[in-house]
């Protein structure tokens, strides 16, 4: 148990806290706004992450790729939520799970097609494969240092807006009591469309980083999905801030918890038991932060609405 | 003196910088019917809130008969003896007028807990629903789905659901809201019916209702009492015209 | 003119409801003659697939339809019902009776703790906590080496005393059996005061407050009671599959548990099976009806189904029973006008 492979496996944590903070912050809005069980959310990180892959696979270009994929992905929520998922606003939850559980189907099944079903791999962008020193001695990959610095940009991008811009601060409203901004005159259903476009942008964003990282397959969104819906529940529905503290923290939990957990029970009961448990525990260690949250704090610990 | 059926002790209520309810203190006494009347956004509905139990008090006591229920929830307060009927009509839309009634009675059986015998089958159910409905003259609608009566017909309904766990404290709130004429004189005759039989603590607009009714009223304002006494204290206060009645 | 029979007499409500579901279940109790005559033994087994899943949608539809709680973690119900079978034997206990008891408790005491914690919360909190339990389940029997982990465990059919599930038609007995029992306690207890107190529930929860009853108590004992039942399920599909794997337990399971259920038709007794029977007969016949349209994408038949699925939600109101109610109506709406 080094210094190096704590500081790196913190590293990690951050990594995959960032990348769920992206996928977390749309879908939050989506929940807490438009009170919208908007299941097919992993889907639009599944398709910035093909889109961003096939760019670069016919331009050879790593950023072109994630440049161009942005806009589609923007492209691709905007449509979505003005064909379909406007109709179902107000509707019963049960048939907004049944609908975007529908559309996750499609999606899955249209990508099957599209690139076949066995996983397509991206290649690190040729500037970013070698290691940066964090300390002496501690190599760790550029690229996933660059992912954790886009994803923190993202977040001030995102506080920013939000605390300082009108648009920003309509969309406070909108968390906070939507029938009031409603009420107050405000386009409610453009402000819900951009919203929805922009949230898909940032889940295509996280699904485009995470390309070169692990395989780009149909169903890749999903797991990142569950795991943003914790990080809701965690950090309390609506809230952006209550995101990010709470992706950080799952994002931590998993990572240290998946190498660690099994090492330290090793130190309090006998290694067959540890062996056998350690990784069971390891990964149901979010969801008992998860359970522990919800007993002294059911709405999570930055609820929106007062 | 007998104890008061409800006491309000000090009660403070604010929402952020809006104060709700300011150390209100008042007493509804056996068998009297006490009105509360105040503009709107006086505070009237988020008292009855808080004698109900649907919103917890910052500071002061509620008791019930003498027995202190601030830190009761509220099915615990309807078991006590509170009974409520809503502004906003508040009856089981998806079933019928009859098994609104069957339901409401099981529950004051204590009996809702059994998972053998049909519900709506069971004649001393089916009987004891009736006796409620026809307290307000519903038992010759008992078979029509609630989604279908008229509006009037469903603040009756409203009523005999708030009646139907025997109640010795009705919280009514706005009963006539939205009712016809008919429907009110009906509804003020029933309430009429009540007086010494059980508590009653009636929030209206409807001044006729009032004051027919009222043995006692309290005036609010801003969450605060201006003024408690008979219907010819009120109408005769200073304080309570300029606030309130001023304008007729 | 009158029908000789008509399908108003069983549909939706009541009496008419219980009739349907009753039809389906000596359906399924002749259909065994039926495929030995015709000399198609292997339906049966879609015939026990439709039955073991209309089943857990059975259970599922007393808190979904019956009491208005969206839970998307009941898969794991039926997966941990399978891995009592998988676990016990692996301990050498082969008694079925064994395993249905074990099944039970294990359920009933995971309803009761999922349960407390989530249904303190209501809405999307409600739907996000139970799918993120039923997810944590999945990934500990995924990290359960021992137990096979992602690749599962074969197993052996149970020893129930004198019945040889072997048979197979002793097996689809078996299935068929518990079947009609949850059918038939399902009809009482949803007849019952508590199943009138819980659809009151679901209707208007403060109004039931209001009452003076504590709602909380209701749904939670609908939720152990529907857990218990998803675990007999899985008790019986282990049997049946001869094997168990995570995958039982994935939270799309769950969702096609939904989907059979508002196929057919939500908060009502038969839909869950109807809408079984329906969901399984298009799993058969989409790859076939695609393999001869464009017979490239014949693999790909899922795409029909997620547009299906939303054009149900968007416009078919109360699944397959609602239908067959509106039709009716309007049969006997036009009898009226022709003064029939």
């Amino acid at each position: 148990m080094t210094l190096t492979l704590i500081l790196e496996q913190t590293f990690n944590g951050l990594q995959a806290g960032v990348t769920l903070f992206l996928v977390a912050a749309g879908l939050t809005l989506i929940l807490g706004i438009m009170d919208f069980v908007f299941l097919a959310h992993g889907a639009q990180v599944m398709i910035g992450a093909y889109a961003a892959a096939a760019i670069t696979a016919a331009s050879g270009n790593f950023y072109l790729g994630l440049l161009l994929a942005i806009p589609l992905t923007f492209a691709s929520g905007y449509l979505l939520e003005f064909l379909i998922i406007r109709h179902l606003y107000g509707r019963d939850h049960m048939e907004q799970v049944l609908a975007t559980f529908g559309l996750i189907l499609f999606f899955n099944e249209a990508i099957r097609i599209g690139f076949g079903p066995a996983a397509l791999f991206s290649d690190l962008p040729p500037s970013l494969t070698g290691f940066v020193q964090i300390l002496p001695d501690t190599p760790y990959p550029a690229y996933r240092l660059g992912v954790i610095l886009v994803g923190l940009a993202c977040a001030l991008g995102i506080h920013l807006f939000v605390s300082k811009t009108r648009v920003g601060a309509m969309v406070r409203a909108g968390a906070n009591n939507p029938e009031m901004t409603a009420a107050l005159g405000i386009n409610i259903k453009i402000l819900f469309r951009l919203i929805f476009a922009v949230g898909a942008c940032l889940a295509g964003v996280a699904g485009m980083m995470l390309g070169p990282l692990t395989a780009v397959q149909p169903g890749m969104g999903e797991p990142l999905l569950i795991l943003s819906l914790v990080v809701i529940i965690i950090g309390g529905i609506g809230s952006v801030r209550g995101a990010f503290i709470a992706a950080i923290i799952v994002g931590l939990v998993d990572t240290l918890g998946r190498v660690f957990l099994p090492a330290m029970l090793r130190l309090v009961v006998d290694q067959a038991t540890a062996d056998g448990a350690g990784p069971a525990l390891a990964s149901m260690l979010v969801y008992i932060l998860m359970a522990v949250v919800l007993i002294f704090r059911p709405t999570g610990l930055f609820p929106a609405k007062g | 003196m007998a104890t008061s059926v409800l006491e309000l002790r000090n009660l403070c209520k604010s929402f952020g910088a809006l104060t709700a309810t300011k150390d209100l203190s008042f007493t509804v006494e056996p068998g009297e019917i006490h009105a509360l009347i105040g503009p709107n956004g006086a505070g009237k509905t988020t008292l009855i809130q808080q004698i109900y139990g649907a919103v917890q008090p910052d500071s002061g006591q509620v008791l019930l008969n003498g027995r202190e229920i601030t830190a009761l929830g509220v099915p615990e307060r309807v078991r006590a003896g509170i009974g409520r009927s809503f502004q906003i009509s508040n009856v089981l839309m998806d079933f019928t007028v009859l098994e609104n009634g069957i339901i409401a009675e099981q529950a004051r059986l204590g009996q809702s807990f059994g998972f053998l015998y049909p519900a709506f089958d069971d004649p001393d159910l089916i009987a004891g629903a009736q006796k409620i409905l026809a307290r307000v003259g519903l038992d010759d609608r008992a078979n029509r789905r609630v989604g279908d009566l008229a509006h009037g017909e469903r603040r009756m309904l409203e009523l005999a659901l708030a009646l139907a766990t025997a109640p010795n404290l009705l919280l009514l709130d706005e009963p006539m809201a939205g009712a016809g004429s008919e429907e009110s004189q009906r509804m003020t005759n029933i309430i009429d019916q009540f007086r010494g039989q059980i508590a009653i603590l009636l929030i209206e607009h409807d001044m006729d209702a009032v004051f027919r009714l009222a043995d006692r009223i309290t005036v609010l304002v801003e969450g605060a009492s201006i003024a408690t006494g008979t219907a010819d204290d009120i109408s005769n206060n200073d304080l309570v015209k300029t606030a309130y009645l001023g304008s007729e | 003119m009158r029908p000789v029979f008509s399908f108003a007499r069983l549909t939706i409500n009541g009496m008419r409801d219980n009739r349907l579901l009753w039809v389906l279940i000596a359906g399924f109790a002749l259909f065994p003659i039926i495929t030995h005559f015709a000399d198609q033994p292997f339906w049966n087994d879609l015939a026990m697939r439709i039955m073991l899943l209309g089943m857990a949608a059975m259970g599922l539809n007393l808190v979904l339809g019956y009491g208005g709680m969206v839970s998307f973690g009941h898969a794991a119900f039926i997966g941990l019902g399978a891995y009592c079978v998988g676990i016990s034997q692996f301990y050498g206990i082969t008694n079925g009776w064994a395993h249905l008891v074990l099944s039970g408790m294990v359920c009933g005491l995971a309803g009761l703790v999922i349960g407390y914690l989530a249904l303190r919360t209501s809405g999307i909190y409600f739907i996000m906590i139970t799918l993120a339990f039923a997810q944590m389940l999945f990934f500990l029997f995924v990290s359960l080496e021992q137990f096979g982990g992602d690749d599962g465990m074969s197993l052996d059919r149970a020893e129930f005393g004198l019945i040889d599930l072997y048979d197979p038609l002793r097996l689809y007995f078996m299935i068929w059996c518990v079947l009609a029992f949850v059918g038939l306690a399902l009809m009482f207890v949803v007849r019952s005061r508590f199943g009138v107190t819980l659809r009151a529930i679901k209707s208007n929860e403060s109004r039931v407050e209001a009452m003076g009853l504590v709602p909380l108590r209701f749904k939670m004992t609908s939720y152990v009671i529907s857990a218990v039942i998803c675990g007999l399920a899985g008790v019986l599909f282990a049997n049946w599959q001869e094997y168990v794997s995570p995958d039982i337990m994935h939270w799309t399971r769950s969702g096609e548990l939904m989907i059979i259920i508002i196929l057919g038709g939500l908060g009502t007794l038969a839909g869950p099976l109807l809408g079984a029977i329906v969901f399984l007969l298009l799993e058969e016949i989409l790859p076939v009806l695609l393999g001869n349209i464009a017979p490239a994408y014949a693999e790909n038949w899922m795409i029909l189904f997620g547009p299906l699925l939303i054009m149900v939600v968007m416009f078919g109101r109360g699944g397959l029973i609602g239908l067959l109610d509106r039709w009716q109506m309007g049969r006997a709406a036009d009898n009226d006008k022709r003064g029939a």
